[in-house]
């Protein structure tokens, strides 16, 4: 099934012109997390659903972004040029440490490098506790921002459009050559590699490709905020990324969005329920059960379930991802 | 010299405790190749009912009998109905254990309360002995012993027993254990329960030695239990049980004398343990 482009055209209008058709300042901000959220997903489904990689640690580039943003705008002016260079300084940064730790740990089996990446996030969660002149510890640190970006419209706007950019980019990425032997690893890869391909060199690309743009999500979450802690740099975030992918749909980069979507939505209204019935307060559990059923029965996830069905709907047979095992 | 001494204990009681987390976490990879990230769940459980029955009957034993017998359950659910389905598929193991995990530690939260629990040391194993300048405190020795008892019934069980042989026979192959009429599937169950029960156990045995215990404690020391595991080898009882003794008194050691490095040292362990021999220090798959 191909959705139509004009379809995605017409959403995007759509979103464009809610803020001015709305007051409701709560849904703006919801939106614009969602919108942020969706970068920060599709660039974990660059891993997971395109290389398929597993990592635990992708709360560690989120947190990158965030902290070089809040730094940089906290010790320096916070004009726009000041701005750019702290995301600049965080993609540099996020791609230098996805490199190391490609290299260190991707030529090693899928759990190892789960495990490693969990780790390694680990280690930057206690370096954001300890270096307490830079970073304030655990209490975090306000900011400022830029004039223009202290509206929330804009902000919307930002968000929405580098939603969109960084869509289109990474589905040219997906789509290129580079992008074709990231899918035939994630298929096969002892196959990938008889036919010559360096798996850990393409392995490491998609790990950088994936820290850069999860640093620009940790950007802007922090400019929507304007308040940087410690918590960028927990579990939960990862997990949060998992969560969307998984649910939206492996290997689609609009599942991912649509994951986002889903998430961040649920979790307002999961949260505004907890006035209901105290249950609601742990709406991870929720999310936890969910994700394990989506695991176990869908492991297309939204997007690749509908695509199956549409496809058996119109009795044409479409290649099935079929699940492998990585390591033999 | 007191202070070396009193480290060391210190080193070697974190250590034990480690290793029984780490001890369940390396078998089930070893004979099933199933990495369990909720293991640090099944920790995490076993110290909270582990604790609750304490503080409610009072008697320590009771307590760890508790524990260990919530290990066992959970172990056995976990098994038949989350880790089955997905046997061969490594990402998907990954993926659903690490769901588990968190539904785990939430649902502590919600039959237990979502506040840290305290826990004391029983009258009998509170207090220490003192030897000029040397201390011991009874219970981190009692911990040591109980660590060692358990490596000794477990080497024990795997060298001399028909368990033990199919156990080892099965991490070699399979599919001949399978064909020489044993039930693998059961062999593969009773492995995961023992591995829960032990998990379970080190997190009862964990409440009164730091005194507090808290739901995200599993997700903290399920952590630590991967890094011993990786160090140690994968699959390998001997290389978990000095690696967690190598984490253990590495970390006493390094929180007393450089205090800065003390969190980052395991990190640095493993990271300078697989630049060197990716497979572990005593593994052998590579």
């Amino acid at each position: 099934m191909t959705v139509p482009n004009t379809v995605y055209i017409i959403i995007f209008l759509m979103l464009l012109a809610l803020p001015f058709v709305t007051d409701s300042r709560t849904l703006l901000i919801m939106f614009t997390q969602i919108f942020l959220f969706a970068i920060f997903a599709m660039s974990y489904d660059i891993l997971l659903g395109y290389t398929g990689i597993v990592s635990f640690g992708h709360a560690m580039f989120f947190g990158i972004g965030a902290y070089s943003t809040g730094i940089i705008l906290k010790q320096y002016d916070s004009t726009i040029p000041m701005l750019l260079m702290a995301v600049l300084v965080g993609a540099v940064i996020a791609g230098i440490v996805s490199y190391v730790v490609g290299m260190l740990s991707l030529r090693l089996k899928s759990h190892f490098y789960a495990m490693l990446t969990l780790a390694f996030s680990g280690l930057f969660l206690v370096l954001a506790e300890k270096w307490r002149t830079l970073t304030y510890g655990n209490d975090g640190f306000t900011f400022s921002i830029p004039d223009p970006l202290r509206d929330r419209l804009n902000l919307y706007l930002l968000s929405l459009i580098l939603m969109v950019i960084i869509f289109l980019l990474l589905k040219r990425f997906t789509h290129s050559p580079l992008g074709r032997v990231l899918q035939a690893i994630r298929e096969n890869e002892d196959r990938t590699e008889s036919l010559g391909y360096n798996v850990l060199h393409y392995k490491v690309i998609a790990s950088v490709v994936a820290g850069v743009f999860a640093s620009f999500a940790g950007s802007l979450y922090v400019l929507t905020l304007r308040f940087v802690n410690t918590s960028v740099f927990a579990v939960d975030v990862t997990l949060d990324a998992l969560l969307m992918t998984i649910i939206g749909g492996v290997g689609t980069l609009i599942g991912a969005i649509i994951g986002a979507g889903l998430i961040e939505f649920a979790h307002h209204w999961l949260s505004d329920l907890a006035k209901v019935h105290w249950i609601f307060e742990r709406w991870i559990i929720f999310f936890g059960i969910l994700y394990i059923v989506v695991v176990m029965f869908f492991p297309q996830g939204i997007v690749g379930t509908i695509r199956l069905w549409w496809s058996r709907r119109k009795g044409t047979q479409i290649r099935v991802r079929k699940e492998k095992n990585i390591s033999s | 010299m007191d202070v070396l001494v009193n480290l060391t204990v210190n080193g070697l009681a974190t250590g034990m405790l480690i290793f029984l987390l780490a001890a369940g976490l390396t078998l089930i990879f070893g004979l099933m190749d199933v990495l369990n990230f909720a293991h640090g769940g099944l920790f995490a459980w076993g110290a909270f009912s582990g604790v609750w029955v304490y503080s409610a009957t009072g008697s320590f034993m009771v307590g760890i009998i508790a524990a260990i017998g919530t290990g066992l359950i959970l172990g056995l659910a976990l098994e038949r109905f989350i880790i089955q389905p997905v046997y061969g598929n490594h990402v998907q193991q990954i993926l659903i254990t690490l769901g588990v995990m968190l539904v785990l530690s939430e649902m502590i939260k919600v039959v237990f309360g979502p506040n840290q629990i305290s826990a004391r040391t029983p009258s009998y194993l509170s207090g220490s002995w003192e030897f000029g300048d040397i201390i011991i405190i009874k219970y981190r020795l009692f911990i040591i012993i109980i660590g060692t008892l358990v490596f000794g019934a477990i080497f024990y069980t795997l060298r001399n027993t028909k368990i033990g042989l199919i156990v080892r026979a099965g991490v070699i192959n399979k599919e001949m254990v399978q064909a020489l009429g044993i039930n693998i599937k059961r062999v593969f169950m009773l492995v995961f329960m023992a591995g829960a029960a032990m998990a379970a156990l080190g997190g009862m045995l964990l409440g009164p030695y730091s005194g507090v215990i808290y739901a995200e404690m599993g997700l903290e020391f399920g952590i630590l239990a991967f890094i011993v595991v990786v160090i140690g080898g994968m699959g390998s009882i001997t290389g978990s049980v000095l690696a967690a003794i190598l984490v253990g008194l590495s970390g006493s050691f390094m929180a007393y004398f450089v205090p800065d490095l003390a969190l980052a040292v395991n990190m640095l362990l493993m990271t300078i343990v697989l630049i060197f021999r990716p497979q572990g220090l005593f593994g052998v798959k590579g």
